[in-house]
């Protein structure tokens, strides 16, 4: 037979039984629409992070201590980098600058009349504010009484600060330091490139002189300087190669390797590891999840095959009269997979547009930005139509076998 | 018999065919027969006799356990599934009791049925359904459903599609069981005038009256044939 006949055949089949083909359409709805909901999703989310990720200086290696059984970004807590490892990173083949942060404890920020408690300020060195993100006003200088603050911070209090203004740091050991701001920016190179979403209030202040913290360098033996963190910013073409200078630098010959205690690991990473490693994370949470809607599928799958069985069932007698009047039993065969197959394709149809609809909604409702899954997609198109065929083999080869005889005689 | 000369279009030769139901029926047993080109035969015998069977056999719808089916040249106790298929579809026209029209199908689709499993184009059979009805006298009828039909109506219905083909045997099984006696009789006319073109005709019944329409009768009882009654040319 011809599959054009059998698909219009099919079509009529279906649309004798309009309500029991929308219901079971429906399930197949359901689950291609969680899929692709759930796919569309989690790839907004994470083009929306990696997006992010590409804007923060590709060309920087972050180095800091990590705990050894954790691949979490977070803990740069241990002023391990002495000033000997600064400077010696600094000498790499490929670095253009090192710029090393530290915090410093504060208890109160005062502007004008207008106190903010804080806990921490950072601090660091004027190539921070290299990467050209500064809005207003100028980088600090070494040694001065000064500080540059992000734009979050500008707006943190109730008159927005502005270049010139004066702010009173009340150290955390008791004294206190005038400051005057001398840069607004958005964004610095020495800050990790994972702070997520909307950026924290920061304050900057130079690392002479208020940094204090700290350690005996085990190479040179006098009292250094030392850093939970820095940043090195890299030649753009020679980022890998001084990622792994760096690498190399740090587990043979740094103060911090010999200071750091045994659970901890030094690492260096640029922010394409970033980036990998935390497309891994979302692409995993995805895969669980739209596994999970899978599930939703398989039950749809479930009601065709069912329903193709109840529909042999009750057509027994048609199928044979058809073998009556010259059917083979791959036409009986053809038309009950067609059938089954076009209702996994209406559920295709109908659940891909919806997934994409839900989807675009739950990106607005979490603020990122709508990106296709277009795998994913064609995916379900194609699971949608596999459905309908595997779940209307069984039946369908139960028509084809029909004993006509019998099936004449089926009331 | 029919024309002596005319070479058998259906050959059965000791045909054997049991079934198993509840215990076993020996629906056939040992049956040798033959139609010629163009023959009118009836079958004779109370329900439970097998000569529905032997219908089933001769169209393609069973096979025998033992023996031979040859029909048009054709073995059927060793064809495919798929060469039965062919042979049901253009070897042979049904006509049932039931009717057994399909119940969604308008009378034209009905009757293009087979044309559909034998490839024909949508435009060509649905001419080929229509002038087939107007030969039955339903030209005014053709897109309505079973339902809207009369029994008389559904059964001219079921001899167009038998029709359809053009296959060179018509095989009716109490083809005026489910109609009044009148429409009954014009239903026979019907057969009378497809033998008359020269079609072989086997026709299983139960009722001498309807019986006597063909040339001869073949009596059966308990799966074999007790006598073959020559009625003479008609």
């Amino acid at each position: 037979m011809n599959p054009r006949e059998a698909v219009s055949m099919a079509v009529r089949s279906i649309r004798s039984h309009r309500l029991r083909s929308v219901l079971t359409v429906l399930g197949i709805v359901i689950g291609i629409a969680s899929v692709v909901t759930f796919a569309t999703f989690g790839a907004s989310v994470e083009a929306e992070v990696l997006g992010d990720l590409e804007g923060s200086g590709a060309n920087n290696v972050y180095v800091f201590a990590s705990p050894e059984d954790d691949d979490g970004f977070d803990r740069a807590v241990q002023p391990l980098f002495t000033a000997y490892d600064v400077n010696q990173i600094r000498d790499i083949d490929g670095v253009r600058a090192v710029v090393p942060q530290g915090i410093v404890q504060v208890s109160a920020v005062t502007h004008g009349n207008e106190t903010v408690a804080r806990q921490q300020v950072t601090a660091t060195v004027p190539e921070t504010f290299s990467n050209g993100s500064t809005v207003a006003g100028r980088p600090f200088e070494l040694g001065a009484a000064e500080a540059v603050v992000n734009e979050e911070a500008a707006t943190g209090f109730r008159e927005n600060l502005s270049v010139g203004d004066e702010l009173r740091l009340e150290l955390s050991d008791g004294g206190a330091r005038n400051v005057t701001v001398v840069g607004i920016v958005n964004g610095t190179a020495g800050e990790l490139p994972v702070g997520g979403f909307g950026q924290q209030p920061r304050i900057y202040v130079p690392a002479d002189p208020f940094y204090r913290t700290v350690v005996e360098s085990p190479t040179v033996g006098v009292n250094q300087l030392a850093y939970p963190q820095v940043t090195v910013v890299a030649d753009p073409a020679r980022t890998e190669a001084v990622e792994q200078s760096v690498a190399a630098y740090l587990a043979n010959e740094s103060d911090a390797g010999q200071l750091k205690s045994d659970d901890v690991e030094l690492v260096a990473r640029t922010s394409g590891d970033f980036a990998e490693q935390i497309g891994d994370v979302i692409g995993q949470i995805t895969r669980f999840v739209t596994g999970i809607a899978v599930i939703a599928l398989v039950v749809g799958a479930i009601g065709i095959a069912n329903i193709m069985l109840v529909s042999v069932t009750e057509r027994t007698r048609e199928i044979g009269i058809m073998k009556a009047v010259g059917a083979r039993n791959r036409d009986v065969m053809q038309l009950f997979l067609f059938e089954a197959a076009l209702l996994g394709l209406a559920g295709s149809a109908v659940g891909v547009p919806l997934g994409l609809v839900v989807g675009w909604a739950a990106t607005r409702y979490a603020e990122v930005s709508f990106a296709l899954a277009p795998v994913w997609m064609a995916l379900a198109v194609a699971v949608g139509v596999l459905v309908g065929v595997v779940s209307g083999l069984y039946p369908a080869w139960r028509a084809a076998r029909v004993d006509p005889i019998d099936a004449l005689r089926h009331e | 018999m029919g024309s002596a000369s005319a070479a058998p279009v259906v050959e059965l030769a000791d045909v054997r065919k049991t079934y198993y139901v509840g215990g076993v029926v020996e629906a056939m047993a040992g049956v040798s027969l033959s139609l010629d080109a163009g023959s009118y035969t009836a079958v004779m015998g109370p329900s439970g006799s097998g000569k529905s069977t032997l219908l089933n056999l001769v169209g393609g719808l069973d096979t025998p356990d033992e023996g031979r089916v040859t029909v048009d040249g054709r073995d059927l106790s060793t064809a495919s599934e798929d060469e039965l298929a062919a042979v049901r579809g253009t070897d042979v026209g049904f006509v049932f009791q039931t009717f057994n029209l399909m119940p969604r199908l308008t009378a034209v689709e009905n009757v293009a049925l087979p044309l559909v499993f034998d490839g024909w184009g949508r435009a060509d059979r649905t001419e080929r359904a229509r002038e087939l009805l107007e030969d039955v006298g339903l030209g005014d009828r053709l897109s309505h459903l079973p339902t809207e039909l009369s029994g008389g109506q559904r059964q001219r219905v079921a001899i167009a599609r038998a029709l359809a083909t053009d296959p060179a045997i018509i095989l009716a099984d109490e083809p005026t069981g489910n109609v009044d006696t009148e429409t009954g009789d014009r239903i026979m006319a019907l057969l009378g005038e497809l033998h008359a073109d020269g079609h072989t005709i086997l026709l299983v019944t139960h009722e001498r009256r309807i019986a006597e329409h063909a040339e001869r009768i073949v009596h059966v009882r308990d799966g074999t044939i007790e006598r073959i009654e020559d009625l003479g040319d008609r």
